[in-house]
């Protein structure tokens, strides 16, 4: 006699499932799901091929012009360079956040009195908005009152604007992230470490093996996974990031920060051409989607998911 | 039945010396009577319960109105709930508004560049207001308003979309007690005489900044600027624009003054326009370092905190800075320096409209609400807010002798300091006005980003004016782009 669990899986699942009776109680609720999600990308989609704006006050209006946005979307410098400070940024934010929360995860793991204070005290950043961040931020690094500025600048080691240098900015709203977002991946590696077994690394700490040969051999091959689960979480959110630059830079200078969703932002409520950012909107979406799937066929290629 | 007398009979019953006693009576507010100079009665009672929202940048006199909402609630029975909030988040939660024409929001901040013009059709002519006889007038009538902003402020082509409520303009901040010092000595080296007014050249602006820099240990720097990547760096870039004789389009005056939907080629590519963005890298070059990244907020503390010596600011943030401990009895205001043109100061004041959306008792209710809110009264009472305030729209409320009285030191009203350069600053001659045609967001952002651009060294003057041309024409013939 099948199970019920082999009873609905394979091709015929589906079909069966929906009208079993555990589908049809969840049908109402998939119902509800499918309208507050298909149906606005159904419109977003819409949109994209219509100039839909705000401008007049009139309400929305819209006209049909089939691939007008998307060609001039493909043709548009300014969404390039968008993209291109976004790919940077992804690469800094992400890059710095794995490293600073795998070395994190790494110390408080090798910590024996305090440890759980440590991580509390740790974890703290990541419990603060990013909008308030980004304030917080932009109050340390301001040139009259800040902080941050007045320590670097009476150190000697930078003596000027933080926020008015495209580098500097640059580097600015970059280290806000890494600051909220690293103790996120000091957090999920550190579960990974404390699932390693301790027997594993005394047998190799008695072979003779040392610290550097234990991480490569041991640790970092039982925590890949996981860590690949760390990447994709914080690669979604880069992905979407807004909150932290709209309020230390809102782009600048010089367009230095102006990553895409910025410019998404401004298309759709500074200018009001909601079809246009629509099709901005669109693109990030694909873009999701496709690096979702990479970490996800890593994951699957390493047996990690189904 | 309540008897209704109409508008007309009342002011023809009134006559004229209520003008003279509506002055006397502006010093009273508070009282729940209606605003002098306006019919008042049971015209102001007749929405009583009603609940409005308001809906409004986080200024100085919205804080001030929302601090004392009681002399409305008690004239007319109507709760007023204000959200404030920033400006691009107001534009956004309008635009949102008028675009399902849900009438959230009865009584809007219109900002003229950024609300009025890209969503006029969402509100309403107020016309219709006025001229409706079951509805309490504007006190003193519309000849109040001081012309220029009523024009500004309020009107798109021939619609009468807002009531000027604040009036935020450019002018020179100084630091007085710098200049006293040292007046002898900059004289001595610069061979002008260094006093601010509009006389003095933006040329001798940027020499005396550099004397500053170099020679007073007071502040690090002689001048600031609101130079970040933002809309505050067009409004900074433009004093010097129009001073140098360039403008943003053609018929600027008009399309500053009225609007238009089309205003036309962009004239940012003509030689006063190169010309003005040269001379402002130049001074940009030995402004506060700070400049590039400060908004007007930035920029305001910064010379609160005593870091600059002179810097064209909003003169609304007088009362900020006139603390004791701060910069009290340390400070003064001109008009801009002149260019080859003229002076020019930007003015960026705002009305307040009636969402045309919502339902018509509601747009009626509103009505009384922007009648009251830019009555003199309320401006009085504005300007003298412990939470700040606004300097008044109105002519007649700089006559009242108690405001005459505090444009001098010892003051109780420190906004009302600036009182006497931001009149001369209002003048047709001296006032700068931005374009208003409905795609200005996205012409804004156009050519501050390019003037950003030009300030981080990547593009020429020459590069930025015409880069910034081709963006705002493409802009005003309805070309969607990210900018």
């Amino acid at each position: 006699m099948q199970s019920e669990a082999t009873k609905y899986s394979g091709g015929e699942r589906t079909g069966r499932w929906i009208w079993s009776f555990e589908g049809r109680m969840m049908l109402p609720a998939l119902v509800i799901l499918a309208a507050i999600s298909i149906l606005p990308l159904l419109y977003i989609i819409w949109m994209s091929f219509s100039n839909v704006t705000l401008l007049g006050g009139a309400g929305i209006t819209s006209r049909w012009v089939g691939l007008g946005n998307w060609a001039r979307m493909f043709s548009d410098g300014t969404v390039w360079s968008g993209w291109l400070t976004m790919v940077m940024y992804f690469v800094a934010t992400v890059g710095l956040e794995m490293i600073l929360g795998i070395a994190i995860a790494l110390l408080i793991h090798e910590v024996v009195w305090g440890k759980n204070l440590a991580m509390s005290l740790i974890l703290i950043p990541m419990f603060v908005a990013p909008v308030i961040v980004g304030l917080l931020g932009r109050f340390m690094v301001n040139s009259t009152y800040g902080l941050y500025s007045w320590v670097l600048s009476s150190t000697g080691i930078f003596t000027g604007n933080i926020l008015g240098g495209k580098v500097s900015a640059f580097v600015a709203v970059v280290l806000m992230d890494v600051w909220e977002w690293a103790p996120l991946i000091a957090l999920i590696t550190l579960a990974g470490l404390v699932s390693i077994q301790p027997q594993v690394l005394e047998a190799a700490r008695v072979d003779g093996a040392n610290y550097l040969a234990r991480l490569r051999h041991i640790v970092f091959p039982s925590i890949s996974g996981i860590v690949i689960v760390a990447l994709l979480i914080r690669s979604m959110d880069a992905l979407r990031y807004f909150d932290i630059i709209w309020q230390v830079t809102g782009g600048g200078p010089a367009n230095a920060t102006k990553i895409i969703p910025l410019r998404l932002y401004e298309t759709a409520f500074r200018f009001l051409h909601l079809g246009y950012a629509a099709t901005i909107g669109l693109v990030m979406l694909a873009v999701s989607i496709l690096v979702a799937n990479l970490f996800t066929a890593i994951l699957r290629q390493r047996g990690l998911a189904g | 039945m309540r008897k209704k007398v109409s508008r007309r009979e009342f002011l023809k019953m009134a006559g004229a010396g209520l003008a003279g006693a509506s002055l006397l009576g502006a010093a009273g507010c508070g009282s729940g009577a209606a605003p002098s100079g306006s019919s008042g009665g049971g015209m102001w009672k007749q929405f009583s319960g009603m609940t409005l929202s308001f809906i409004s940048e986080n200024t100085a006199p919205t804080s001030a109105i929302a601090a004392n909402l009681t002399p409305f609630k008690n004239l007319t029975g109507i709760d007023v709930s204000i959200s404030q909030l920033e400006l691009t988040a107001v534009q956004q939660k309008v635009a949102l508004d008028f675009g399902s024409r849900t009438g959230q929001y009865p009584i809007v901040y219109a900002d003229p560049y950024n609300i009025m013009v890209p969503l006029h059709d969402g509100l309403a002519d107020l016309k219709q207001f006025i001229n409706d006889d079951s509805l309490p007038s504007v006190p003193k009538g519309l000849d109040d308003f001081i012309p220029t902003q009523l024009d500004a402020a309020g009107r798109f082509q021939n619609t009468l979309l807002a009531l000027p409520y604040d009036c935020p303009t450019i002018i020179w901040c100084y630091r007085s007690d710098l200049f006293d010092k040292y007046h002898d000595k900059m004289k001595g080296d610069l061979g002008f005489d260094p006093a601010p007014s509009e006389k003095v050249t933006w040329e001798q602006y940027y020499q005396m900044s550099r004397w500053f820099n170099d020679n007073a240990k007071e502040v690090a720097y002689g001048t600031g600027h609101q130079a970040k990547q933002f809309t505050s760096l067009t409004d900074d870039f433009a004093n010097v624009l129009w001073a140098y004789g360039g403008d943003f389009f053609e018929n600027g005056d008009k399309v500053g003054r009225l609007g238009a939907v089309d205003p036309g080629p962009s004239t940012l590519d003509k030689p006063e326009a190169i010309r003005a963005a040269t001379f402002y890298k130049k001074l940009m070059d030995i402004a506060h370092p700070g400049s590039t990244s400060w908004d007007w907020n930035d920029l305001g503390e910064a010379f609160g905190a005593g870091e600059l010596a002179m810097c064209p600011c909003w003169h609304e943030f007088a009362g900020a800075w006139w603390i004791p401990g701060g910069l009290e009895n340390k400070v003064w205001f001109s008009p801009l320096p002149t260019g080859p043109a003229r002076s020019a100061n930007h003015y960026g004041g705002t009305g307040i409209g009636v969402n045309k959306w919502a339902s018509e008792d509601e747009q009626k209710a509103a009505w009384l609400f922007v009648v009251w809110a830019t009555s003199p009264e309320a401006q009085l009472m504005d300007l003298k807010s412990s939470v700040g305030g606004g300097t008044p729209t109105r002519n007649s409320v700089y006559e009242l002798h108690q405001v005459k009285k505090n444009e001098k030191t010892p003051t109780e009203m420190p906004n009302i300091l600036t009182a006497p350069a931001v009149r001369k600053a209002w003048e047709p001659q001296n006032i700068g006005l931005r374009p208003k045609t409905p795609s200005w967001n996205q012409c804004d952002a156009v050519i501050y980003t390019n003037l950003s651009q030009m300030l981080a060294g990547a593009k020429s003057p020459e590069e930025a004016m015409r880069d910034a041309k081709r963006g705002v024409d493409q802009t005003t013939k309805g070309v969607p782009s990210a900018v």
